[in-house]
């Protein structure tokens, strides 16, 4: 699940949490699922370190990635 | 065969005889002039300030380049695809590219122009705003055709010097904020000779590559020449032209250039693009934090409010049992009774006051009571007698004269006898006497 999904669903989530309307069952099983989409979330977010790739362009005109090493003094 | 007479105006084999002289025409001279130029000093670069410029309706522009010593006659053709074309003016000082070469006609030698740089701060900003409002007029910058960004963008373009202190400043706060961000760079020059076209084409390059959310295109802080490249017009075509839309962080917050305007999103610096990027997937990680607490917040307010519930049922449920229905109507038979006997206490204490009302009227109405009324009327009565007795008269500095022998009152003085024996009363005691005749 992409992060932008999860997030969406996860504010979802808390929101129809607010609600004291919702049967106790169904707030117990918002909560598991809101717990398992802050997992996804912090997944996603966990990752440590910047990608960044070169890109360059060949005399026949193609494009090709390589990677950037980002000088760090 | 006479020998000349020499004269001293001979001056012999001074002179070649007419056969061996070469002689030539103006045009051949002037030929060989232009190409003797053309050949040892051909193309060069040249700087000095414009002075006497006419531009003629063919579309050539003649002017003339001067410094503190000498002169030099340019001409611009109108074929010449100079973009500062328009900004040509007397007192402009320029760096100009060209040929020397020789206008034979007039015997002239000029320099052929085929690009021109302006030089001097006031000379960028009068082409800054030329670029501005010409683009302005063609609709670049039009508010309606801005972009928004991708809220949460996984994959970005950046063009920008992959040595510079904007790359730093960027990565750095992307690293800090949102660390899955993956960036594409297209490296380009960001100052200088040909910056303005590699900017270009790095822009057009991410464009062909695709499958980026965004485009940052970026440079440090500097002189209002070394961000120029940003103002030229390659450069706002290229970012007009993209389909990925641009972010554009030039210098600091007080430099705006043409790729600022052009741009779907304006950043004062690197950093702030950086930050803007991020804005909300780094907003997000709060949410996320926080999302825990707030659910597990939920629940264990609605677990109390389900005990309370609970406990408010039970306790109806007990007031509803038949027990508690006896103990309620035993407890209403005590307020009844206690009720009563309030009611009977208040009768008799109001029959009491009563019956205490008519023995003090009966008391008051005894014959001892009356007698000792009336004597109190008589004392009053002897007191309002005695204010009418002649005591208080006498008190007061008068007499009262009776004749001694029978004690009548004298009122009349012709009615006393000379001899006769009178006696006068004072308020304190009394005074005998014997009329005079």
């Amino acid at each position: 699940m992409p992060f932008e999904e999860a997030l969406k669903k996860l504010e979802g989530v808390v929101e129809a949490m607010e609600s004291d309307d919702l049967p106790l069952e169904t707030l117990l099983a918002r909560y598991e699922e809101g717990a398992r989409l802050v997992k996804i979330c912090q997944e996603k977010l966990a990752e440590a370190e910047v990608k960044i790739q070169q890109l360059e362009k060949n005399a026949a005109g193609e494009l090709k990635l390589k990677s950037f090493e980002t000088s760090e003094e | 065969m006479s020998k000349p007479a020499k004269s001293q105006w001979n001056f012999g084999e001074l002179f070649s005889p007419a056969e061996i002289r070469k002689v030539l025409s103006v045009s051949e001279l002037t030929g060989n002039v232009r190409a003797l130029l053309e050949k040892q000093i051909g193309t060069v670069w040249v700087s000095g300030e414009i002075t006497n410029l006419r531009a003629q309706s063919s579309g050539h522009i003649y002017f003339t380049l001067k410094d503190a010593g000498a002169q030099l006659s340019c001409v611009l053709f109108s074929r010449e695809k100079v973009a500062q074309r328009d900004l040509l003016a007397d007192g402009q000082k320029v760096l100009l590219q060209g040929e020397v070469t020789v206008y034979e006609t007039r015997g002239q030698y000029q320099l052929i122009v085929r690009d021109v740089e302006l030089q001097g701060v006031g000379a960028l900003q009068v082409a800054f705003e030329k670029l501005k409002q010409k683009l302005a007029a063609e609709g670049l910058f039009a508010a309606e055709r801005k972009r928004a960004l991708p809220k949460f963008p996984a994959r970005i373009g950046l063009v920008t010097s992959p040595t510079g202190a904007a790359i730093r400043d960027v990565l750095h706060v992307i690293q800090r904020r949102n660390p899955a961000l993956e960036i594409i760079l297209a490296p380009a020059r960001v100052q200088g000779q040909g910056a303005a076209t590699e900017i270009a084409a790095a822009i057009r390059t991410l464009n062909e590559f695709g499958h980026l959310d965004l485009i940052l295109v970026t440079r440090g802080g500097g002189s209002l020449e070394d961000l120029w490249a940003f103002n030229e017009e390659p450069v706002a075509r290229a970012i007009f032209e993209s389909a990925i839309p641009v972010v554009s962080a030039v210098g600091h917050e007080i430099d705006f250039t043409i790729a600022d305007f052009v741009a779907d999103v304006r950043a004062a610096t690197p950093s702030v693009a950086a930050e803007i990027i991020t804005e909300n997937i780094f907003a997000s990680r709060e949410l996320v934090g926080d999302a825990m607490n707030l659910m597990q917040l939920r629940v264990r307010r609605r677990m109390r409010i389900e005990t309370e519930n609970f406990k408010s049922l039970a306790s109806r449920l007990v007031r509803l049992h038949p027990r508690r229905k006896l103990d309620d109507s035993l407890q209403r038979l005590d307020d009844l009774q206690s009720g009563l006997l309030r009611g009977l206490k208040t009768a008799a204490r109001s029959r009491n006051v009563a019956l205490q009302n008519l023995a003090g009227r009966f008391l008051r109405a005894k014959p001892s009571q009356v007698l000792k009324a009336r004597q109190e009327v008589l004392k009053q009565l002897e007191k309002r007698l005695n204010l009418l007795g002649p005591e208080q008269v006498l008190a007061r500095g008068y007499s009262i004269t009776t004749d001694a022998a029978s004690g009548k009152v004298l009122r009349d003085s012709t009615k006393v006898k000379a001899g006769q024996k009178l006696k006068t009363r004072l308020a304190k005691g009394e005074v005998f006497s014997t009329a005079q005749p």
